[in-house]
């Protein structure tokens, strides 16, 4: 099952830091519905309930934070690049985000 | 898939058993491995394919192992690479083929034309080599992103189709001042997002229409889905990417497509940067060979040392191998048919084998007088590599 993004920030929350936690839930949302197009109408992650089945599933992939960050950055393949329309802190955002619920890290 | 691992030499132990010399350092990272390549095994649209002979990355991107493209100068159908920007679209198109509509613009008379009405206009035959542009990425040291191929995003195939000239010289030419040829794929896009942003459409010089062809067989079968059809564009010695698949429109004109996978996309520039209109595409391949044969110890004694070599839009005209990582080179010799100048030759050369540690390096020499470099330099997005050093292995022989 996939640990709700809720749950896993408040865990993390202990852990790391409100901060953290917070960012996390800011990838979340990024991923959801922050950038143009969605990473969610691509990508498949459950953590996000995102079932995508244009890009690869991160579930299955589970890359790491700097691998998302490179993706995200620069594109891949057919991927865009967004690092026009995205901040490198939202960047670091989603790639925190879709590490940590893919498992990768 | 094997772990990727040094031995104390820092020779990079890589995929399917080869042992490749990196180019003084690490080809393979955590982050870049393949991760849970093997554990789904073939998806659906891929399960004729030959698993053993594969190395699968994910679910829409497979090469062949390097030891597994064969010999005989073709490679089998089974074992061919599969590199989709986007999902198939549904197997039902291919029940059909003859009715599979293709839009012809930026000609005279416009139209659409069913692939049975194109059938009508010509026909024509090619083997060439399909090769994705960022075959040997896994090569580069500087974690570019995608797939990490090694060799094997690369095969040589016979096509048939209708020869894009002919469909133009039907529809009375191609429209005054056009430069540029477009292709746009037959994917199905999800809702909400922008198709510019994903759709695969690319733009290639008008000058690649005279080789190009609406292929509808391969290696003497129906195209099946898995490869694009029923019907894709062929433009052999051009990268894969500009082998539009599932083509349901081809449009000539002076504007490149505005999609992204050709504005910003399949660029190449430094490390670092982003993708931009103004940078080189990846249109034309470059010359090329690498060792396939032995990967593993042969045992002591004459063994045939044999690999492939090909040119992209030029014939390959001599390949030199090295047993000593580049210190001298002996010229290998072709062997089996001329399939044509876009295909890849055959080469072998034989050697006396004492026990020891070879690096065993090929360099390839194409037709203009082009040699296959020493090493390609790193480029963002990892497309291109065709050094020599970098794609030679490492051969201990007991």
């Amino acid at each position: 099952m996939p640990r709700p993004v809720a749950a896993m920030a408040a865990g993390l929350a202990v852990a790391a830091g409100v901060a953290m936690a917070d960012d996390l839930a800011e990838g979340r949302r990024l991923f959801v519905e922050g950038t143009e197009p969605a990473c969610a109408i691509c990508h498949s992650l459950a953590d996000a309930g995102a079932e995508g089945e244009i890009g690869p599933s991160l579930d299955e992939l589970r890359p790491d934070a700097a691998r998302v960050a490179r993706a995200v950055r620069g594109g891949v393949g057919v991927m865009p690049a967004f690092q026009e329309t995205l901040s490198e802190d939202q960047i670091a955002a989603i790639a925190a985000y879709v590490a940590r619920a893919a498992g990768g890290g | 898939m094997m772990e990727p691992r040094f031995s104390r030499r820092g020779f990079l132990v890589g995929a399917g058993g080869a042992t490749a010399l990196g180019a003084g350092g690490v080809a393979f990272d955590g982050a870049h491995a393949p991760a849970a390549a093997q554990e789904g095994g073939l998806p659906d649209y891929a399960a004729w394919k030959d698993a053993d002979a594969l190395i699968i990355h994910s679910r829409n991107t497979m090469e062949t192992k390097r030891g597994a493209v064969g010999s005989g100068g073709l490679t089998a159908s089974d074992r061919l690479f599969i590199r989709n920007n986007l999902p198939s679209p549904d197997a039902s198109i291919t029940a059909d083929p003859d009715a599979w509509e293709i839009a012809i613009e930026g000609v005279a008379r416009p139209g659409t034309m069913t692939l049975g009405q194109l059938k009508r206009l010509g026909v024509t035959s090619e083997a060439s080599v399909l090769q994705c542009s960022g075959n040997g990425r896994g090569f580069f040291t500087h974690g570019a992103s995608g797939s990490q191929w090694l060799t094997g995003a690369a095969g040589c195939v016979i096509w048939t189709g209708v020869p894009v000239a002919a469909i133009v010289e039907a529809m009375g030419g191609p429209a005054e001042g056009a430069t540029l040829m477009t292709s746009t794929g037959g994917e199905t896009l999800p809702d909400g997002v922008d198709p510019a942003s994903i759709m695969v459409e690319r733009s290639v010089p008008i000058a690649a229409h005279a080789h190009a062809m609406i292929a509808f067989e391969m290696n003497g079968a129906p195209l099946p889905l898995t490869h694009g059809g029923p019907a894709r564009v062929v433009i052999p010695g051009y990268y894969g990417v500009n082998n539009v698949k599932y083509v349901k429109r081809l449009a000539f004109g002076t504007q490149e497509s505005g999609a992204k996978i050709q504005t910003s996309g399949y660029r190449v520039r430094p490390v670092g940067e982003g993708g931009a209109a103004s940078q080189p595409s990846m249109w034309d391949m470059t010359v090329k060979s690498w060792v396939t044969h032995p990967l593993t110890d042969p045992g002591s004694g004459r063994v045939q040392i044999h690999g492939v070599a090909f040119a992209g839009p030029e014939r390959a005209s001599g390949v030199a191998v090295s047993l000593d990582g580049g210190q001298s080179w002996e010229q290998a010799r072709f062997y089996g048919p001329d399939l044509g100048r876009f295909a890849w030759r055959s080469f072998v050369m034989e050697a006396d084998l004492a026990p020891g540690v070879y690096a065993v390096a090929s360099r390839a020499t194409a037709e203009g007088g082009s040699v296959q470099p020493e090493d390609f330099p790193p480029n963002e997005r990892g497309y291109g590599h065709n050094g020599w050093r970098a794609h030679a292995v490492e051969l201990t022989v007991a």
